[in-house]
């Protein structure tokens, strides 16, 4: 198609140049490469952009990359692997690994279940409630990262946060008997912080999980859940023998899309915790933002953290491709 | 008052500046240039500017002109820093030669590693014919020593102590500030009890210059060095007992609440409120450690109770005397590529007169870098002032200026991760030992895992 347009709106050009562009013309409908032509210019960008300082990155993990280095004060040295043995030698790395792979978890979850149960709902909802709900939980998901964690920062807040005060005011029997009112949650330990930074990360993300399990469950013929019905399945039984089985790709895709988002949270546990300043507090995100960027920086070292981490997130994202082709081959 | 960020500079000069260590020697010496009368001197100060401090250096260099009728053409021109930014124009000054000031303000954990790069001139003749010279407190000057020559000289200072309430003091039947920790103890408590819901003693984890008064007071050190090495010292029985005590305040004698773990004095890392200050201004906690310069974040929180603020030395373990305070604060040295190092010499001994350094210092909730000063009784019918005053004489810097205490403790939180797991119930002598062994290795080698 493209082609053809070409060839229309070239017929007045003078002769030479027209006979030129024509044997480019064939050069490139021979080989099909108008395909590959679309997609030089965003290659190009993103090549530029991301790839290339991705193989940066990657140079640097082998290098003493530091501040002296970048103003050309002394040469950077190939280190070998000394980076990623610095790393693995670090209690502080293991501490936010472990941080790092109990929250997403928990958060990954937790954000599933609810998604799940509200697009369950969603789909039982009338038309006008339908509306009113999804509305209401894409806000959450619209809020951005930032004002959310203010938000929540100022909910758990010791000196006045709406919790610390509702706590303070419950029966002992229900709460225990902690000190509620002036309750530290973000800066006292990681297990009261990631308590706040799960319940903000699973309010922020359960709105796309539950419109993603909506729009599954549209596609669902209803026979087949009557004929459930008509064989004696319950609710529970309906949603494990025919729901879960037909949306079962949906479900693989969301499970490793979250599995990717909820490990590399930074934005809500930088600010919730103190910025860096509570180091048993971080997550692998925080640690290596604070290997790259606090005095003195380290290039090498969080080059070499970056490089682990996409490692373990790639082997996430090739299990998500997967479960996407084989989506688009049972479709 | 930016001791951390001041400490951040001596690492990134080291780091950035290595070419340019060789320039600093016998560059003062050059007699003609010396001598010859600048058109222009140029000051860096550091912050940035407030009415009251164009006064009073318009005040300077009216006594600058008179005083030193040769000069009288001179222009003085003050570039203002901002504190963030002074690591890296001092860099590019040291490393380019161009564009740098005659004149630097430096905080004071700055100057050993600035003058041992060679960014200031030599000035130990000028100090030790100065008249004012022997005035200065020793330990202060000291500090701007490096292999036996000075390079900047101290010119207004701060330390911390204990804020309290008098009213509060009162009704709780103290007559007279605490001078051990035993009688401290007792007296947050019987606070508490007059006050009932409130605490006693703030005692925030994330909180190392304060911490160390409790190591120093115990006679324990951070470290100290040995051979050219630093050597850690937290594990000393001496220490440990400050450690202890510290901690203590929270896990057993409960007189500071468990929501300043993980707080610094100003609340959450990087918050603008709440925090220990916040709970002293509003009568919710009865002492509050820091300096005098935090009346002016006090009064933007609430006056109500300010009129009955007063304070105190931190008590040492068993007095009488105070624990050594972490002396913070501000020097003035010559630039070492300035041209006129005589001219720049007879501007610092201006601004740093005791009459001009003290009204200088007083502006701003400072303290006069003068022995005589301190001990005159200036300060004794300030009832804020009095006690930090009487702190101001028992101070200790080391190792907090020390090229690498940036990174021990900006960076990797060594004492405040320590303190912070001590609260949460950890292991006493393992977690110790743990911050000793990294503090080591971070002082000598710039690394907590070498």
């Amino acid at each position: 198609m493209v082609d053809t347009a070409q060839r229309q709106r070239r017929a007045p050009a003078a002769r030479p140049a027209g006979h030129r562009r024509a044997r480019v013309s064939v050069l490139v409908r021979r080989y099909r490469l108008a395909p590959y032509l679309l997609l030089l210019p965003s290659v190009a960008a993103i090549g530029l952009v991301l790839l290339w300082p991705v193989v940066q990155v990657a140079l640097y993990s082998f290098q003493n990359y530091g501040l002296p280095q970048t103003t050309g004060a002394a040469p950077a040295q190939w280190i070998g692997l000394g980076n990623f043995r610095a790393t693995f030698a670090d209690p502080e790395f293991w501490l936010s690994l472990r941080i790092t792979v109990l929250f997403a978890l928990a958060a990954v979850t937790i954000t599933l279940v609810t998604g799940t149960l509200v697009g369950l709902l969603l789909n039982a909802l009338g038309r006008v409630m339908s509306v009113f709900v999804s509305t209401a939980a894409l806000l959450a998901w619209a809020t951005p990262p930032v004002s959310a964690s203010v938000l929540f920062y100022w909910l758990f807040n010791p000196d006045g946060g709406l919790v610390d005060w509702a706590l303070a005011r419950m029966p002992h029997w229900l709460v225990g008997s902690t000190d509620w009112a002036g309750f530290n949650w973000t800066t006292t330990g990681a297990l009261p912080a990631y308590t706040v930074a799960t319940l903000l990360v699973v309010w922020q993300s359960f709105p796309f999980i539950a419109v993603t399990v909506l729009a599954g469950l549209k596609t669902v013929p209803a026979e087949l859940h009557e004929a459930a019905r008509v064989d004696g399945a319950g609710a529970w039984q309906g949603f494990w023998k025919v729901t879960y089985p037909l949306l079962k790709p949906i479900f693989l895709v969301l499970l490793l899309l979250s599995v990717i988002w909820d490990f590399n949270v930074f934005t809500q546990t930088y600010l919730l915790t103190g910025n860096l300043g509570n180091r048993d507090e971080y997550n692998l995100s925080l640690y290596l933002y604070d290997k790259a960027f606090t005095f003195p920086p380290s290039y090498g070292l969080s080059g070499a953290l970056a490089l682990i981490l996409t490692i373990i997130l790639l082997v996430v994202t090739v299990g998500y491709v997967r479960a996407s082709v084989r989506q688009g081959a049972l479709s | 008052m930016k001791f951390t960020r001041s400490a951040a500079a001596i690492g990134a000069v080291v780091a950035l500046a290595g070419a340019a260590a060789g320039c600093g020697s016998g560059s003062s010496g050059g007699a003609a240039p010396a001598a010859a009368v600048p058109a222009k001197l140029t000051v860096w100060r550091m912050g940035s500017s407030v009415p009251s401090q164009v006064t009073w250096m318009n005040g300077v260099v009216a006594r600058f002109h008179s005083q030193f009728p040769q000069y009288k053409k001179t222009k003085v021109v003050v570039d203002w820093i901002p504190w963030g930014n002074r690591v890296t124009d001092w860099t590019n000054a040291l490393t380019s030669g161009k564009g740098g000031p005659d004149i630097t303000e430096l905080g004071n954990t700055d100057t050993p590693g600035i003058a041992s790069q060679g960014a200031l001139a030599n000035i130990t003749s000028n100090v030790h014919s100065w008249s004012n010279g022997s005035g200065i407190i020793a330990g202060n000057l000291a500090n701007d020593t490096v292999s036996g020559n000075v390079y900047a000289v101290p010119w207004f200072g701060g330390v911390r102590g204990i804020w309290y309430r008098k009213d509060q003091f009162a009704k709780a039947g103290i007559s007279s500030p605490p001078t051990t920790w035993a009688q401290l103890i007792t007296d947050a408590k019987a606070l508490m009890k007059a006050y009932p819901g409130t605490y006693g003693l703030g005692a925030p984890s994330n909180y190392t210059n304060g911490i160390v008064s409790f190591i120093w007071g115990a006679g324990g050190q951070v470290a100290v060095q040995q051979g050219g090495k630093w050597v850690a010292q937290l594990t000393s029985p001496q220490s440990e007992a400050g450690i202890k005590f510290y901690a203590d305040l929270y896990r057993t004698q409960k007189v500071s609440p468990s929501k300043y773990i993980g707080q610094t004095e100003l609340g959450a890392p990087g918050a603008t409120s709440g925090g220990s200050n916040e709970d002293f201004a509003l009568g919710k906690l009865d002492m509050y450690l820091d300096g005098p310069w935090a009346q002016s974040e006090l009064t933007a929180v609430s006056k109500k109770y300010a009129a009955d603020w007063a304070s105190f030395p931190i008590p040492s373990e068993n007095g009488p005397n105070p624990a050594p305070a972490f002396s913070g604060g501000s020097d003035l040295g010559v630039w070492v590529k300035s041209k006129y190092t005589q001219a720049d010499w007879d501007l610092v001994s201006t601004m740093d007169s005791p009459a001009q350094a003290t009204t200088f210092a007083n502006a701003q909730g400072f303290f006069p870098e003068f022995t005589a000063q301190l001990s005159g009784g200036a300060y004794a019918g300030n009832p804020v002032m009095a006690g930090f005053a009487k702190a101001a004489a028992y101070t200790q810097i080391s190792p907090l200026n020390s090229k690498n205490w940036a990174t021990a403790d900006a960076t990797d939180a060594i004492i405040p991760t320590m303190m912070k797991a001590l609260m949460q119930g950890a292991n006493f002598s393992a977690t110790v030992s743990k911050a000793n062994t990294q503090l080591q290795n971070v002082l000598n080698t710039g690394s907590p895992s070498s």
